[in-house]
């Protein structure tokens, strides 16, 4: 703008003048195609090298558009380059709609097509003639396969072969003659090609075959299996999960050598491709299960999941529930267990967890250990649980509402006491019990983030450093201190991860409304959280049940009956075969005491003598004696009896 | 006649049993005991047997008219009785009187929390958290109610037994003379009209396509009709007990007395805390089962789909009946005294009416499996 001069630029002094818009953050490249972009409106992200979803009503409707007028509407669409702008994502769409050729260059290709070999430098493509006739490549991603299998069992097979003959498509004589892999398959899709390279395997291209061949060639780094980081059992298996699928798949198989069990394979993810393992008994599970779980999976229509957690929160029933309707768990055997109760597992490659489905809130407070552990002690332990987490959830709330609004309730000396802790301290409760709850969230997760050693240490140093300053700066009372650390102990004996977050979330809740109305607010969070818990499901089955709604008990819920008096399994999940052992699991306790050595002899010599007899009496004898003996006279004349038939069948 | 699909849910016996025994129950927390005592005197718990037998009289007549119409819960026979219009009507009534008697056992409710517990809070903050509630819980139908009653019924009927046994050093057995009160007559005839104190059994007439059958709503009733009378009869007998029908007519709420009664040294004394949890969760749950059903009735009079869009309207209306009495007397000589003492001649008298309308119209519910019902 050029500047007034003279009396017109002395008024524009006095007159008012917008101020310029300052230039904080410009980005020329932006402006330019943004004006460019003006120009062909609809398409701005085409400029920008962005391509929008389409839905697939709307690619119809542009397809039945073009039809019907007979002529490319795309060619309209032309920016001032000359490019052409399409509807639908060119690259992705093409690739997968070519097929694999005769022609060993169009193939090389289409590989180098798919994976953009020129700027991807991961894709190997090796190029060698087979037997010194036909012109042949491999394929694979490099990190991903193993180099000495390629090396020894693919390619040296393949090159050293000499008498090859004319085939009509010689890849058929090489599957079952040449490639020495355990496991190969004749691919003819490119998309299913495309998947198998991209997991580890190495596909070989043939001249004049239009198909290709996988070979199982998988062997990137991964983890060894080492001990469980969160769900540690003083007895018990020692083992857990590794981020590979095929290791976990492997470690519950281990332990479940049951020829029903089932492993089937589900991709999830559409950019990264990823696997998860459905794993179930089959003829054990209600099979209503199995087809809702894959039903949710093939339902998923996203780009990257990178694991389990993930993964439970898309196939989750209420994602708005506080408490997981799914259980994670690292342990193999824990798994197997759930296996074995009619329960399904889900494994996806990438995480060390399997997630068990469905479950009750009764399974979220077990651990392999009880099962482990003699039933008394077992018992004794699910109770601390529960304990746990009622202190975790409630205890602080029902501080507040107690010391604000229930004071008549506390025993006198115990009200003196607390009174007495809280003489010098300026704040209201309910800050009090903020602050100090802050301040234990924040060093849990300082010690978390904190690596190594120091992150323990921190958790210990800053517990007592900072109890003991508040206190002494008359911040906090001593009561409060205790109460807090209580409900923090409660907090970690919980031994579900996501149901310790659940209580975590709760409490704060239970605060407030202790804060705000008392027991009659807490009360009223009990009402709301119990209706919410009760019609949450976990696959279709009720949060609560063996509670609400009420079905029979599996004699292993909160209280473990001795492990030979659960008879059945838990039947909540409807499982086709309720019993899991007979009424006499302990057929020993009805069978007659083995017979001690220096008996033994006796009985042998008793047994050669009243064999020439029994050879006489039919054996009648000694079955009869031994049957008295065992105080078994009823089941002994059955056995007589049986005795008898056989004989009569001789 | 087209039937409107059950979106309900469906529950079991135990859970029958639940949802109308804690409705029934619940009055035992409030002035129910100190108004039994001061009409019959030492002969209350005597006078509740009385009751509870009517009651069970009364509920064979209901079970004889739900028998005469298989698969059609009450609001449906009364269509089928006396037509579209008048079976709508009265259903309408019945869907009234339910939120009037949600609205009133709130009203009562929130005037003893007040008086007892929270003399500082506003009312108008304890009704709006206590009617949030019980639209959520509403929100979950009929199913959602069912299970928090099967979830909370036996804590809060073990919690009661508990207060009971713990006050059982303050029980003097002489109080209980002279038996028979004020006289064998008063007794029974209050008995009788006290067996309004039952009628919430009725509810089960209106839930009976959401539980299985028949069988279930016939063992259901009984089974809860007893229950509750034990709980009543046991309740009543303590009170006098412990404070003498003199002491035990001034109380406002019997139970609350008994458990700050309680004291066996002095760190375990005044156990307030127990009854205030069983008192406040069967409350909720019994106002939420009233308020649920009073919309659940409208939805099923005009054919409404869903109950969830009404929930709103009908927690606005809830409040506005729960604020009409002025003060705690007006509440408790008006509306608790309706409910309680002279319900019965609606809810009872209604159904068996519907009966012998019924019975000389030879009007039947309709053939199953090939044969009349």
């Amino acid at each position: 703008m050029a500047k007034k001069r003279g009396i017109p630029g002395l008024f524009s002094l006095l007159t008012y003048k917008k101020p310029k818009e300052e230039e904080s953050f410009y980005i020329p490249e932006t402006e330019e195609e943004k004006r460019q972009a003006r120009k062909i409106r609809g398409v701005e992200h085409k400029v920008r090298g962005i391509i929008k979803p389409t839905p697939v009503s709307m690619i119809k409707k542009v397809k039945t558009k073009e039809q019907s007028k007979g002529k490319n509407k795309e060619t309209a669409r032309e920016d001032q380059s000359g490019e052409k702008y399409q509807v639908v994502n060119k690259d992705d769409g093409n690739i997968l709609a070519e097929e694999i050729s005769r022609d060993i260059d169009e193939n090389m290709e289409l590989v180098k097509k798919a994976f953009n070999a020129e700027k991807n430098k991961d894709i190997i493509i090796r190029e060698f003639t087979v037997g010194g006739r036909l012109r042949a490549f491999i394929s694979y991603i490099d990190g991903m396969a193993d180099r000495i299998t390629i090396n020894d069992f693919i390619i040296k097979p393949l090159m050293i072969k000499k008498e090859f003959q004319e085939e009509d498509c010689s890849l058929d004589r090489i599957l079952r003659e040449v490639l020495e892999t355990n496991q190969a398959t004749k691919i003819s899709e490119t998309g299913e090609m495309i998947y198998e390279i991209l997991v580890g395997n190495t596909c070989l291209f043939v001249e004049g075959c239009d198909y290709c061949v996988s070979s199982e060639t998988k062997g990137y780094e991964r983890r060894a299996v080492s001990t469980p980081q969160t769900e540690g059992v003083v007895r018990g298996s020692q083992e857990a999960f590794t981020e590979n699928m095929r290791t976990n798949v492997t470690l519950v198989r281990r332990i479940v050598k049951n020829k029903d069990l089932s492993t089937e394979f589900l991709k999830i993810g559409a950019r990264n491709q990823n696997q998860c393992a459905v794993m179930y008994i089959d003829g054990l599970i209600n099979p209503a299960i199995v087809e809702e779980i894959k039903r949710r999976i093939k339902g998923l229509k996203t780009d990257f999941i990178a694991g389990s957690g993930m993964l439970e929160q898309f196939i989750e029933e209420n994602t708005w529930s506080i408490v997981p309707t799914i259980l994670s768990t690292e342990r193999p055997d824990r798994t197997a267990s759930h296996l074995i109760e009619g329960k399904a597992a889900i494994i996806a490659d990438g995480t060390p967890f399997a997630l068990i489905v469905p479950v009750s809130i009764a399974t979220m407070l077990h651990t392999p250990e009880d099962t482990t552990l003699r039933w008394q002690y077992g018992t004794l332990l699910r109770i601390i649980r529960i304990f746990a987490l009622f202190i975790a959830t409630f205890i602080p709330g029902l501080y507040v509402a107690l010391t604000n609004f229930h004071r008549e309730m506390i025993p006198t000396d115990l009200l003196i006491a607390i009174a007495k802790a809280r003489e010098n301290v300026p704040f209201p409760t309910i800050i009090e019990v903020l602050l100090m709850e802050v301040s234990f969230e924040l060093i849990r997760e300082a010690g978390i983030r904190i690596p190594g050693i120091i992150g323990n240490t921190i958790g210990i140093i800053g517990a007592l450093i900072l109890g003991q300053a508040a206190v002494q700066a008359n911040l906090v009372s001593p009561v409060l201190i205790i109460i807090v650390a209580i409900t923090g102990l409660g907090n970690f004996a919980v031994p579900d991860f996501s149901v310790a977050f659940a209580a975590r979330i709760s409490r704060l809740a239970f605060i407030i409304l202790g804060a705000f109305l008392g027991f009659y607010g807490i009360s009223l969070g009990i009402v709301v959280g119990a209706v919410m818990l009760a019609c949450t499901k976990s696959f279709g089955v009720p949060m609560l049940t063996y509670f609400a709604p009420k079905v029979s008990n599996s004699n292993d819920l909160v209280i473990r009956r001795p492990i030979w008096m659960q008879e059945f399994r838990p039947e909540n999940v409807n499982p086709l075969d309720v019993t899991r052992q007979s009424k006499v699991s302990r057929k020993w306790v009805e069978e007659a005491p083995a017979p001690a050595e220096d008996s033994d002899e006796e009985e042998q010599e008793g047994k050669r003598e009243s064999k020439t007899e029994g050879e006489e009496t039919g054996g009648k004898e000694i079955k009869g004696r031994e049957k008295k003996g065992s105080g078994k006279s009823g089941e002994g004349i059955e056995d007589e009896e049986d005795e008898e038939d056989d004989d009569d069948q001789e | 006649m087209t039937t409107i699909r059950n979106r309900e849910g469906a529950f079991g016996t135990y859970e029958a049993i639940c949802i109308t025994s804690t409705l029934m129950i619940t009055k035992i927390f409030y002035t129910s005991i100190s108004v039994i005592i001061d009409i019959e005197g030492t002969s209350g718990w005597i006078g509740t047997i009385v009751s509870c037998l009517t009651t069970l009289v009364m509920f064979s007549l209901i079970y004889m008219l739900m028998k005469r119409f298989p698969n059609k819960d009450i609001t449906q026979i009364f269509e089928a009785v006396l037509g579209r219009f008048s079976g709508k009507v009265l259903s309408l009534v019945f869907s009234a009187y339910l939120l009037f008697y949600a609205a009133s056992s709130l009203r009562e409710f929130v005037e003893m929390i007040k008086a007892y517990n929270l003399p500082y809070s506003p009312p108008s903050l304890l009704v709006f958290a206590f009617i949030a509630v019980c639209a959520i819980v509403a929100y979950y139908g009929l199913e959602g109610i069912a299970r928090i009653s099967g979830i909370f019924f036996i804590p809060v009927i073990v919690a009661l037994f508990v207060i009971l046994l713990l006050a059982s050093p303050n029980y003097n057995i002489n109080y209980m003379k002279p038996y028979l009160g004020y006289g064998l007559k008063e007794t029974v005839v209050t008995g009788l009209l006290r067996c309004s104190a039952y009628d919430e059994v009725v509810i089960l007439a209106f839930m009976i396509n959401s539980m299985h059958g028949l069988k279930t709503f016939k063992r259901a009733g009984y089974s809860s009709i007893i229950i509750t009378g034990i709980t009543f009869s046991s309740n009543l007998l303590c009170n006098v007990l412990a404070f003498t029908y003199t002491g035990g007519r001034e109380n406002l709420s019997g139970l609350f007395e008994l458990s700050r009664a309680i004291y066996f040294n002095r760190f375990v004394q005044r156990l307030e805390s127990i009854f205030l949890f069983a008192w406040v969760i069967s409350s909720l749950v019994s106002v939420a089962i009233a308020f649920y059903l009073s919309i659940n009735i409208y939805t099923k009079a005009f054919r409404i789909p869903g109950h969830r869009p009404l929930i709103f309207p009908f927690s606005f209306l809830l409040f506005m009946v729960a604020l009409i009495p002025k003060n705690m007397s007006e509440v408790v000589q008006l509306n608790i005294h309706f409910i309680r003492q002279y319900s019965c001649f609606f809810i009872y008298l209604v159904p068996v009416m519907i009966l012998f309308i019924a019975v000389i119209f030879r009007k039947r519910g309709d053939i199953v499996h090939g044969k009349k019902n």
